[in-house]
C-alpha cells in the first residue's frame, strides 16, 4: 500500500525556490531517511507533507487519499476538513521538540488525545503511561518538561505523536537540538518504530542512523530529490557529484571529530 | 492621647466608609477589563485587518489621553449629546474602556511572544485555533503576564481617587473633608495607610498567583 504519494511538489518562499518539483513514494513500513545539504529543501518536504507549510503546487495523496492538490495560482482543491481528516494519520517530531511547557509529561501526551479524539480522561491516562513506558520514561510522567533532559523530551515527543495513533511518523532532525550524548537514547527509541514496522521519513545529519535504519535514502539539493535509492548504493556507491562530495566531506569531518 | 486615638479612630472609619465606592469601582473594573483585555488582543493578533486596525486605534487613543480627560468626556462630555450617566457608571465606564486598553497591550505582547513552535506542535496535533489557544498558548500567555498584570492592578488602585473631579466621594475625598475640618494632616496619613493596604494585599494575591503558575519554570 502506497503510504505518501507526492506529484510535482514545488514550493518557494518569495524568490526563493524550496522544493523544485519533487515527487517520491513511501510504501507501508517503509523508513526513508532524507538526507542533504543544509537549505536543501529537507525540512520544508516534511512540514508540506504535514500541512504546516502549503505547497505552490503539486499533488500530495496520503494512503491513497488526495491531501493537497493545487496549480500554481490556484486554489487547493482538496477543502480544510477532508485535510484535517487526513492530516490525523500523519506524527511529527520536531527538531525543537516543542513540548508544552506548562503540562507534565503524561499531560503533553494525553492532551491530544482527550482534546482532539475526546477521549475521555480515565481512558487516556494509560494510553499515555503505556507510551511513556514504550520510551522509557513512564517514572518521569508527572515531571514537567523543564525538569528533564533534552534527549528525554524528544522521547516525550514522540510519545505525544504516537499519543495519536498515527499511521506515518515524521520526524525533522530529531536530534540536531540534543548535546551528542543524548543522541543515542532517542535513535534507540526511533529504531524500535524501525522493528514495528512504522511508516517514517526522517530528515537527518546521522549518517550512519540514517544508513542503519533506513530501507531507502532521499538525497536533496536544493529544492530536488537527485537521489532516492538504497543506503548501500548512496553511502558505498554514490554516482551523483554531488552525493560524492557531501558523504566525502561527512567522512571527513567524523575522521577529524575522532582525532 | 486617648482623644487623639479616638480621633483616629473616628476618622479611619469614616475615611473607610468613603473607601466602600473606591473598592467597589476596583472590582467592576478588574472583572470586566481583564477578560475583556484578552478578547481584545485575540482580536487584534487575527488576520482581520479591519479588526486590527479598528484595536490599534483604540488603544491608540486611550493609551495615548489622561484617565481624567477621559473621565471628563464620559461624564461632562456625553451630557451634551443628551447621555447623562450617573457618576458610577461614568466612571466604571470610563476605567474598564482605560484599563482594557492597556490589558490588551500586555496580552497581544504576551501571545506574541510564545514561541511558534508551540503553535506547530498544537497543529501537527490536528487541535485547532480553539483549542490551541485555549489549551496552549493562553495558559502560558497568563503565566508570563502576571507582572505586568499586577503593576495595572496596582495602578488601578489610585487612579480611582479621579473619580473626585466628577463629584464622587471616595476615600480620598473623605480624608480631604476631614482636613478641611480638622486642618490637621492626620486624615492624610490614614488615606496613605489604607492605599498601601490596599495595594499590598493586591500584590500578595498576585504573588500567590505567580508562585501556582511557576511551578512548571
Amino acid at each position: 500500500m502506497k503510504m505518501i504519494q507526492a506529484n510535482n511538489l514545488f514550493k518557494s518562499f518569495g524568490q526563493h525556490t524550496v522544493l523544485n518539483d519533487v515527487s517520491f513514494e513511501v510504501n507501508k513500513g517503509e523508513v526513508i531517511a532524507v538526507i542533504g545539504p543544509s537549505g536543501s529543501g529537507k525540512s520544508t518536504l516534511l512540514r508540506c507533507l504535514n500541512g504546516l507549510e502549503e505547497i505552490d503546487s503539486g499533488i500530495i495523496a496520503i494512503e491513497s487519499e488526495h491531501y493537497a492538490d493545487k496549480n500554481h495560482g490556484g486554489k487547493d482543491k482538496i477543502n480544510l476538513k477532508e485535510k484535517k481528516n487526513i492530516a490525523t494519520k500523519l506524527g511529527m517530531v520536531f527538531q525543537h521538540i516543542n513540548l508544552f511547557p506548562h503540562k507534565t509529561v503524561l499531560e503533553n501526551v494525553i492532551e491530544a488525545p482527550i482534546t482532539v479524539l475526546k477521549m475521555k480522561k480515565n481512558d487516556a491516562i494509560p494510553l499515555g503511561e503505556a507510551l511513556l513506558e514504550k520510551v522509557g520514561l513512564l517514572d518521569k510522567k508527572d515531571f514537567y518538561p523543564s525538569k528533564i533532559s533534552g534527549g528525554q523530551k524528544q522521547r516525550v515527543a514522540i510519545a505525544r505523536a504516537l499519543g495519536m495513533n498515527p499511521d506515518i511518523m515524521l520526524f525533522d532532525e530529531p536530534t540536531s537540538s540534543l548535546d551528542p550524548e543524548l543522541v543515542g537514547e532517542v535513535q534507540k527509541v526511533i529504531a524500535d518504530l524501525v522493528k514495528e514496522k512504522m511508516t517514517m521519513m526522517i530528515v537527518t545529519h546521522e549518517m550512519r542512523f540514517a544508513e542503519e535504519v533506513a530501507d531507502r535514502i532521499i538525497f536533496m539539493d536544493e529544492g530536488r530529490i537527485i537521489a532516492d535509492e538504497k543506503p548501500e548504493k548512496i553511502f558505498y556507491n554514490p554516482e551523483h557529484p554531488r552525493i560524492m562530495s557531501f558523504i566525502e566531506n561527512i567522512a571527513m569531518r567524523q575522521l577529524i571529530d575522532k582525532d | 492621647m486617648e482623644n487623639y486615638l479616638q480621633y483616629i479612630y473616628d476618622s479611619s472609619i469614616f475615611i473607610l466608609k468613603g473607601s466602600i465606592l473606591t473598592v467597589q469601582l476596583y472590582f467592576v473594573t478588574i472583572v470586566f477589563s481583564i477578560p475583556l483585555g484578552i478578547i481584545l488582543a485575540l482580536m487584534k493578533i487575527s488576520k482581520y485587518k479591519f479588526l486590527k486596525l479598528s484595536i490599534g486605534f483604540y488603544t491608540w487613543v486611550f493609551r495615548g489621553t489622561p484617565l481624567l480627560l477621559q473621565l471628563f468626556f464620559t461624564y461632562y462630555g456625553l451630557s451634551i449629546f443628551g447621555i447623562n450617566l450617573p457618576p458610577f457608571t461614568a466612571a466604571a465606564l470610563t476605567f474598564v474602556i482605560n484599563y482594557s486598553a492597556y490589558l490588551t497591550e500586555i496580552y497581544r505582547a504576551g501571545i506574541e511572544s510564545i514561541d511558534k513552535g508551540q503553535y506547530e506542535a498544537a497543529k501537527a496535533l490536528n487541535m485547532n485555533y480553539y483549542q490551541t489557544m485555549k489549551r496552549i498558548i493562553l495558559p502560558q500567555v497568563v503565566r508570563r503576564t502576571i507582572p505586568p498584570t499586577c503593576n495595572e492592578a496596582i495602578n488601578l488602585v489610585k487612579d480611582t481617587a479621579l473619580v473626585v473631579i466628577i463629584g464622587m466621594g471616595d476615600l480620598l475625598r473623605s480624608a480631604k473633608e476631614l482636613f478641611s475640618r480638622d486642618f490637621a494632616v492626620t486624615p492624610f496619613i490614614i488615606a496613605a495607610v489604607i492605599y498601601l493596604l490596599m495595594t499590598s494585599v493586591i500584590v500578595f494575591f498576585f504573588k500567590k498567583i505567580e508562585v501556582k503558575y511557576s511551578i512548571y519554570e
